[in-house]
């Protein structure tokens, strides 16, 4: 019988190179691209099967690397084969037009109830959405400004922390509410990503 | 061995073999079958209680579809 860890360990080097020799084969820009989300995939199972807190710890950076190299990669792709002219408004549907003030409000009170990095993600999330389907008259300074003052407060956490100790539980509500609004004011900034005159 | 890793472990070789080699070969149906290896790498992070890792992986897939979306998009628009 062959022990777990290496059987997955097999499983997942068949799988990356399969993909690898996909990628080899294909000459057209956008499939490569798309292969290369396939890599990351096949590629973050070698880390999944370590399977402890490690993993977890390798895994978050690598996925937002991941994000913010596919959205790079996207942008360069995008301007090198001259696909300049913005796409029409796209879909108008009718549940466009009323859903997203629900599922966002839904998705914003859930992802503030989890707090921390992976309750920003979650109202990132319903932020995205709503910014997606209603149009984005942003502020981005407004969204900078309370990206800044957040990180403002992460820090001031982490002195509580080291000079302040027996404050702890306030440090920890602070530093957990703080990145919230960080990584959500980040993500919605990818809402927005619609052309237009900032895109 | 734990049923729901051995799951995983099938559906990503299968996700990434009809990625890999996908008929129709056009970007939509690429985009598509890009979610099965995504539920195997999901099932095995599942199999390690990884749940911060997995709620991450599904905020981020989203994000990478939506970019790719747009992508084919603006080619559409401009070709």
């Amino acid at each position: 019988m062959i022990p777990e860890y290496s059987l997955g360990l097999l499983v997942a080097f068949a799988a990356t190179g399969i993909a690898f020799y996909a990628l080899m084969r294909e000459t057209d820009g956008l499939h490569r691209l798309l292969l290369t989300d396939l890599i990351e995939v096949a590629s973050l199972a070698f880390i999944a099967l370590i399977g402890t807190d490690l993993a977890e710890a390798l895994i978050l950076p690598g996925l937002v690397v991941g994000a913010s190299e596919l959205i790079a990669l996207s942008e360069i792709y995008r301007v090198k084969e001259g696909y300049t002219r913005p796409p029409d408004a796209g879909l108008r549907i009718e549940v466009m037009e009323s859903a997203p003030a629900i599922l966002a409000a839904l998705l914003v009170v859930y992802g503030i109830v989890l707090s921390g990095f992976s309750g920003g993600a979650v109202a990132g999330l319903g932020v995205i959405f709503y910014f997606l389907c209603c149009g984005h008259a942003e502020r981005f300074a407004l969204l900078e400004t309370a990206s800044g003052y957040s990180w403002v407060l992460w820090i001031v956490a982490f002195f509580i922390f080291m000079i302040l100790p027996q404050y702890w539980f306030f440090a920890v509500m602070l530093s957990g509410s703080a990145i919230l609004v960080k990584v959500m004011a980040k993500m919605s900034l990818i809402g927005t990503m619609r052309g237009g005159p900032n895109a | 061995m734990n049923a729901v890793f051995a799951l995983g472990l099938a559906i990503l070789v299968v996700g990434v073999l009809s990625v890999a080699f996908v008929r129709p070969k056009t970007y939509i149906a690429r985009l598509i079958n890009l979610e099965i290896p995504g539920w195997g790498l999901l099932l095995i992070m599942l199999a390690y209680d990884e749940a911060l890792a997995l709620l991450t992986f599904v905020a981020v897939t989203a994000i990478g579809t939506f970019v790719i979306v747009r992508l084919m998009e603006w080619r559409d628009a401009s070709c």
